[in-house]
């Protein structure tokens, strides 16, 4: 049952979304038909378009983790974003200080580098939250806008590689550095760290102490303290190992996309996920089949750039676009569940 | 008003420049004001800004108005949030989510409108020392949007706490089931704040790009909306507050640009952050004393702590 309205609420989602893309397209004048072909030609209607679209979910299913977690203890997060800026930081540093002293260590370390920034700046908000009352959602939104400007100030000042001519960068990362990419593709390991984290939480989800203590807290505050929960721990837990997920998928970005940490690498990622994470509905594993949905999204979006010339600002147009639409058949979903209850 | 006087004893420019800085976050502060009295919060505030400036600096390069483009401004920023409450007065969605639909969806419409501005220039309002107000110290650096917002500032605070609308909409944000009983339709005026404050934001967008930088560019508000969302809370829902919230964000940005054209050899970046980083410690300052919602209408804090 729970199944069937699940799929009839994705259905409307979806002919919601073709009716709003269509009238957005009229709106600007283009022909729907052509501009849905080519947005499927972008992401999934060749090998290459596929594998693109495939480098583009890892950092937004990581991201989607850093909101699913906190999500699990009834906690609203929009942070992915700063996170992943903060994971990119210190993962850099890693690099950055190792000198020249790289080996089979390196990219373990450099993840758990990165996964440490970003688990790091998740807990800070993890923090506000249990020990200060601070409403979490507005702080991550605040907390987001100071990780990418603390990037910037490093790549144009002490992390500047003095041999870029001018371009805000630091050095390239050595190849020891650099994840591994497979298969003759940009694709690379971030995209499996994200899945294999995402069957983990799943999993870890349904038996761990914590996995119960957050579904606890969530469904009743009062129970769960009678219970002998702390509230505190398992909020900082959650936005901890959300945050790490997020900062992994930025030293990713710097990794492997973009070879260095740069101005803006990554950016967008954090929303995205939030998006994939409200449209799996609290249901862990399925942020990998939205993930790839809104990943092929951001793709189709690239090739209608290239194609119809439109500007980069139509995939934030179409993600807006699938938000408000699913938002709005969830409604139907409920409001025809309440009938259904009521008979 | 204190916070005013303090600033202009510091330097009369200082004041100014604070004020100029403060201006676009204060339109917004006041729409997301009334919107929370009524139990909604608004995230969209970002995108209708967006939309605002966009429209607005459009306008105003084609028709050379900057009136007719103030007025573009608080239309787009008005139509935006209409979807807002449609997705979450009639809809019933989760506010947070919908908020962000909505400043996605502005950031990418305005984006869009505003590929082609880029690099335009416009002739924004006539500077205020032309007039009669060029003999007063402070006044004579201001312009017409900001002077505009200190009697939006008394107009929202009379909206509020003195008139029927205002009694409607506090009493639909403490409980929508109470003023249903009284005889109220909570939902319409709940979606009337959403769009006054949709007006306001477009305001302030449109103040940002015609008035505060005379251009254009994507992601102009760079989270001016989101801090709005934030300082409301500081401001404890108090129109007459939002003015030395508004400051707080301003100030800082003003003194950051002040430091790095006075050749501090601090990095612009960092000093970026300043306004920010203010805007949180305010932010959280202000939560850690009874939690964020202590003080809020009671239906927004089932919101904030649900």
């Amino acid at each position: 049952m729970d199944d069937r309205r699940g799929c009839v609420k994705l259905a409307h989602t979806v002919a919601l979304f073709v009716a709003a893309a269509s009238l957005f397209f009229l709106a600007i004048g283009k022909a729907p038909i052509p501009m849905f072909h080519a947005m499927l030609d972008g992401s999934v209607g060749s090998g290459f378009a596929l594998s693109e679209t495939l480098v583009k979910a890892s950092p937004i299913v990581l991201c989607a983790l850093a909101t699913a977690l906190p999500a699990m203890a009834g906690l609203v997060s929009v942070g992915a974003e700063g996170q992943l800026f903060a994971g990119s930081i210190t993962g850099t540093a890693f690099v950055l200080c190792s000198g020249d002293g790289f080996g089979p260590a390196t990219l373990p370390l450099l993840l758990i580098a990165g996964a440490a920034g970003g688990a790091a700046y998740g807990a800070l908000a993890g923090l506000l939250r249990a020990r200060l009352r601070v409403n979490e959602t507005l702080a991550t939104l605040l907390l987001n806008y100071l990780t990418p400007l603390f990037v910037d100030y490093l790549v144009y000042g002490p992390w500047k590689d003095p041999n870029s001519l001018g371009w805000p960068s630091t050095v390239s990362f050595p190849d020891a550095a650099r994840l591994p990419s497979y298969f003759d593709t940009r694709v690379h390991l971030g995209l499996f760290l994200g899945v294999s984290l995402v069957l983990v939480a799943a999993a870890a989800a349904k038996r761990t102490r914590l996995g119960l203590a957050a579904q606890l807290i969530k469904a009743s505050p009062t129970l769960s303290e009678r219970a002998g929960l702390s509230q505190r721990k398992a909020f900082v837990l959650l936005f901890a190992l959300g945050g790490a997920a997020a900062g992994i998928a930025g030293i990713a970005e710097a990794s492997v996309v973009e070879g260095r940490l740069q101005s803006g690498v990554g950016a967008g990622a954090g929303y995205a996920g939030f998006l994939v994470a409200f449209l799996s509905g609290g249901h862990l594993l399925r942020l990998l089949p939205f993930a790839f949905v809104v990943a092929a999204l951001t793709a189709a979006g690239d090739n209608l750039q290239l194609v119809a010339g439109l500007p980069s600002s139509v995939v934030f147009v179409l993600e807006g676009l699938l938000f408000a639409c699913a938002l709005a058949a969830s409604s139907r979903a409920r409001h025809s569940g309440q009938q259904g209850d009521s008979m | 008003v204190s916070a005013v006087e303090l600033l202009s004893s510091v330097s009369p420019g200082f004041a100014a420049a604070a004020l100029r800085s403060a201006t676009p976050l204060l339109w917004a502060l006041l729409g997301e004001t009334v919107v929370q009295r009524a139990g909604i919060v608004n995230l969209g505030t970002e995108g209708q800004m967006l939309v605002g400036a966009a429209a607005a600096f459009g306008i105003t390069a084609h028709t050379g108005g900057p009136w007719l483009g103030l007025a573009g401004g608080a239309l787009a920023g008005c139509a935006l949030s209409l979807v807002h409450a449609l997705l979450c007065v009639r809809y019933r969605g989760n506010q947070f989510a919908s908020g962000l639909a909505v400043w996605l969806m502005g950031f990418g419409i305005s984006g869009y409108v505003g590929a082609g501005f880029v690099g335009q220039s416009i002739e924004g309002f006539p500077p205020l020392s032309g007039s009669w107000l060029g003999r007063v110290p402070v006044a004579r650096d201001l312009t017409p949007t900001v002077l505009l917002s200190f009697a939006a500032v008394v107009f929202c605070w009379v909206l509020v706490y003195r008139t029927r609308p205002g009694l409607a909409l506090r009493a639909v944000g403490e409980s929508v089931a109470a003023a249903r009983i009284a005889g109220l339709r909570a939902s319409w005026v709940q979606a009337g704040c959403i769009a006054f404050g949709g007006i306001l934001s477009g305001v302030g967008g449109a103040a940002l790009s015609i008035d505060y930088a005379q251009t254009w560019a994507e992601g102009m508000t760079k989270g001016r909306g989101l801090v709005a969302v934030g300082l409301v809370i500081v401001a404890r829902w108090n129109p007459l507050l939002a003015l030395p919230a508004a400051l707080l964000f301003g100030a800082s940005e003003a003194l950051s640009l002040r430091l790095q054209s006075a050749g501090v050899t601090v990095s612009q970046h960092l000093l970026h952050m300043l306004p920010y980083v203010t805007s949180l410690v305010v932010f959280v300052a202000i939560c850690t004393r009874r939690g964020t919602a202590s003080g809020a209408p009671a239906g927004l804090r089932a919101v904030l702590d649900g």
